[in-house]
């Protein structure tokens, strides 16, 4: 260890001090130690966690292999292989000590045929197993995935193609113009329903009249008394339209029915699938590089353009992608403006005193106010305060059934503006604490009145500081759940919030949100272990999409600061 | 005098902003009023009083100078003339200003127009962070002034006063930041003078720069004044002895002496002012 206080005079001996100070043997090297450590452990939980969420979010798209396991008391599973690890000491059978055993967790799925979808195997029973290469897996629309060997294919009755790579050749033509028909079936569905519209707004007008309290007095009879005779008639009406539509469906359904594919399972079992239920078939111990990758970006097209199936456990998160996007953009638009206008009103215009200390305290202390607590304030003001109010004026007709006085993205923005401000209107006032006060003198020895100071000179440069808020204010925004879910966020939203009925822009509705998807997945699905991947990748694309939101929010800041740099004096 | 300080501190704008002036002919101004003139002036800060009964009138189209020990008060005199005190929190004044017979602090006096007309340049040069030309025409701007061969003859009028033109001519659209220390302070002479105003207060504009801008500045100072009222703090001497016509020395707070360049440097009344100019003092 180099003694610093024995270094005197010389510039060499300097050195020699700097240098020993600046390594950790030097003085203080406990303290530099300990601090560095943390920053280190620091950083190795945040980049852990960000690889685990990312590598476990993005590897799910990717075809795992199938293994066939065959063990020594005859069982056959087919499936993919999860997990391998040492056994648990209690289920050990061997003498303390001896080498660790193993287990595997193995995907089987066949949901629908009673088995579990997964089972753990003991590795010292497995009597053999290998990669079989004519194993199928399809992914359906219900019960999840199916592992099996292909059979025979079946159109209307009777049977076109056998096993053999020539049968599953027949299976995926067949399978294609299965899906085609599914297409069809699905837009003659909705163009049913389209046509059928009048018929369930009257429908729904009149159920709602007839809850409601309006309906006892003699004006709202008489609306019920006008409304019911025009049922019949548009029905018959509208029945007397959509009946080709009917027909047509009815065949279509007809001819899904009889594309079959008959599997046969590890075990032997036979089962019987119609083409239309199946989303995709795979054969993965065949597939090529090329087409895995081809596998793996169609599977993430379907995660981030589709619907969830399977009550959110497959399928795409569109609806929540879109839902949170919406929400922190309404967020936005109701934050920045209040706050901006409260921090110019704070900094440029209060008289600085000791209330406006006070002011600013309360409004620090605001930004740490639990967001449930901010939630429940939004259930009690906006929800049922604001859209109660509004149901009385505007829709008291429906009442007691809500239409703004519950939960819905209106709302919900709003509450998370609340949740938000004391951050935007904080970082605001530091972009205007930032703006040299020789601008503000400039500009006002040159004739120009206070708002237009401010409107011309102050606001422009504090920009970059009013966009560090809103920065903030997004990631806070994007990644709360808590005062969602008594605001308006459902795990699954019959529709959209922006679509092409008017008034377009649909604020009174429900969304979904992908904070609150992850926690539904994880938490509250039927199926907890077959949905960890979705977890996975839902967070993951969370964690892409705040990522993206700042990222965007940085770079308009970085241009902005170029424009507005500091005088060079 | 009736209540139309504003029409008459205007008049001198017509020539610049006559599309947006619609305001009454020329008043009648005689000629024997001082530019500014003010009486009794005291000024504090908070309990701490920077002025103590300043009474002095300054003549038009002439460049007055203040000279005197740093914290005497200049800057805190110069700013009570367009009000530029007002901008700070717990500022008291007492006593009158009068700018062309007109009393600055009565009620309801129009700050933007006073300060239009009362144009100030600071000491630490500050260019806004735009183009040279968004600079210049900051002040017109906001005036209300559209007409755009108006505004390109303001830019160019202003910039030759300042003695600029020359140099930035080619870059009107570039960053004023990216202009020299020198050039920034004569953008901001531009600036002030692209308003048209009818006096100039300037405090220590040349303190930051080199000898030859401060050379360029003095020359476009005495160029100025035949035009304008200047009034200038310095702390250098001989620079308020080059292009001053009147100097004004200041000592805590108190005007000591007020008189003719020539005779406060060589001839003084005042025995602080003598120890002071001839550099025996603080
Ligand atoms: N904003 C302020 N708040 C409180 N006191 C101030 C303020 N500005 C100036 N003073 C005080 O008023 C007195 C006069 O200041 P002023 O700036 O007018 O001096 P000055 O003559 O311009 O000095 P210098 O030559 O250094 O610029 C000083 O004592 C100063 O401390
Ligand atoms: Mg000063």
């Amino acid at each position: 260890m180099v003694d610093t206080r024995s270094a005197s005079g010389g510039d060499a001996a300097e050195a020699r001090t700097l240098r020993a100070a600046s390594r950790p043997s030097g003085e203080g090297a406990p303290y530099i130690w300990t601090t560095s450590l943390a920053v280190v452990l620091v950083l190795v939980m945040l980049v852990g966690i960000v690889v685990l969420i990312l590598v476990n979010g993005l590897r799910t798209f990717w075809p795992s292999p199938l293994v066939e396991v065959l063990l020594r008391d005859g069982t056959r599973y087919l499936g993919e292989v999860h997990a391998q690890e040492a056994k648990p000491q209690a289920q050990r059978t061997g003498r303390a000590g001896a080498p660790a055993e193993y287990r595997t967790k193995l995907k089987i799925g066949n949901r629908d045929l009673g088995a579990a979808d997964f089972v753990w195997i003991d590795n010292a029973s497995i009597k053999a197993q290998r990669p079989p290469s004519d194993a199928l897996v399809f992914e359906r629309l219900e019960y999840g995935n199916f592992y099996g060997r292909l059979k025979e294919v079946r159109a209307g009755e009777r049977p076109v193609a056998g096993g053999g790579e020539e049968g599953i050749a027949t299976l995926r033509r067949f399978h294609r113009t299965a899906a085609g028909k599914r297409q069809k079936l699905d837009d003659l569905r909705r163009e049913q329903l389209n046509i059928r519209q009048p018929l369930t707004n009257l429908e729904r007008e009149i159920s709602a009249l007839r809850g409601s309290r309006f309906a006892v007095s003699e004006e709202g009879a008489a609306e019920l008394r006008r409304l019911e005779p025009q049922l019949g008639p548009l029905q018959n009406q509208l029945n007397e339209k959509v009946r080709p539509l009917v027909v047509e469906q009815e065949r279509l359904r007809r001819d899904l029915e009889g594309l079959r594919v008959v599997m046969e399972t590890a075990n032997g079992k036979i089962a019987s699938i119609a083409l239309a239920d199946i989303v995709r078939v795979t054969q993965p111990n065949t597939m090529g590089m090329h087409h895995k990758v081809l596998h793996y970006l169609g599977k993430l097209i379907e995660f981030i353009w589709q619907q969830p199936r399977e009550s959110n456990t497959e399928g795409g998160v569109f609806p929540a992608i879109f839902g949170t996007v919406l929400l922190v953009f309404l967020m936005t638009i109701a934050v920045v403006p209040f706050g901006v206008v409260a921090a110019v009103y704070m900094h440029e215009y209060a008289r600085q005193g000791r209330l406006l200390r006070i002011v600013r305290v309360a409004v620090n202390n605001l930004a740490g106010v639990p967001s449930i607590v901010i939630g429940m304030f939004g259930l009690a003001f906006f929800v049922y305060g604001v859209g109660g109010t509004i149901d009385q004026l505007y829709y008291s007709r429906y009442l007691p059934t809500p239409t703004f006085g519950t939960g819905g993205i209106l709302w919900a923005s709003l509450t998370l503006a609340l949740l938000t401000l004391p951050v935007v209107i904080v970082a605001s006032q530091e972009g205007l604490a930032a703006v040299p006060q020789a601008y503000r003198e400039a500009s006002l020895a040159l004739g120009t009145t206070k708002w237009q100071t401010i409107h011309r000179v102050v606001l422009p440069n504090a920009t970059p500081g009013i966009l560090t808020g809103i920065i903030l204010a997004i990631s806070r925004a994007s990644g709360e759940v808590a005062p969602l879910m008594i605001t308006g966020v459902v795990k699954l939203a019959p529709s959209l919030a922006i679509d092409g009925s008017w008034p377009f822009l649909h604020l009174d509705r429900k969304f979904m949100h992908l904070g609150f998807h992850i926690y539904d997945v994880a938490m509250q699905s039927p199926n907890v272990e077959a949905a960890m991947p979705m977890v996975y990748s839902t967070t993951a694309l969370l964690l892409l999409l705040v990522l993206a939101l700042n990222s965007v929010a940085t770079i308009v800041r970085g241009k902005l600061r170029q424009r507005y740099a500091g005088s060079k004096l | 005098m009736a209540g139309s300080t504003l029409e008459k501190l205007t008049t001198g704008m017509q020539e610049a902003a006559s599309e947006t002036s619609s305001r009454s002919p020329q008043a009648h101004r005689p000629e024997h009023l001082a530019a500014i003139h003010c009486e009794n002036l005291s000024v504090f800060y908070g309990a701490q009083q920077a002025l103590f009964n300043i009474s002095m009138d300054i003549p038009r189209h002439r460049v007055t100078s203040f000279i005197g020990p740093s914290g005497c008060g200049k800057s805190t005199l110069l700013r009570s003339f367009n009000r530029m005190n007002d901008v700070i929190e717990n500022v008291r004044l007492e006593g009158k200003v009068l700018i062309e017979g007109e009393n600055i602090y009565e009620p309801g006096t129009h700050l933007p127009t006073l300060r239009k007309n009362v144009g100030m340049v600071f000491q630490k040069s500050n260019p806004f962070p735009m183009s040279v030309r968004d600079n210049i025409l900051f002040g017109p701007r906001r005036q209300g002034v559209k007409n755009r061969a108006l505004l390109e003859q303001i830019i160019e009028d202003s910039l030759r006063r300042a003695d600029l033109w020359n140099e930035v001519k080619d870059r009107l659209h570039t960053s004023a930041l990216d202009l020299s220390g020198g050039q920034q302070q004569r953008l901001c002479i531009a600036r002030a003078l692209a308003n048209s105003p009818r006096i100039l207060l300037m405090d220590e504009p040349a303190s930051a720069l080199d000898p030859i801008s401060t050379a360029k500045i003095e020359e476009t100072i005495y160029e100025l004044k035949d035009e304008y009222t200047v009034v200038i703090v310095t702390h250098n001497l001989q620079q308020a002895a080059r292009c001053s016509d009147i100097t004004a020395f200041l000592y805590l707070g108190k005007l000591i002496e007020m008189n003719e360049t020539a005779k406060v440097f060589r001839n003084p009344s005042n025995k602080q002012t003598e120890d002071y100019v001839s550099g025996r003092f603080g």
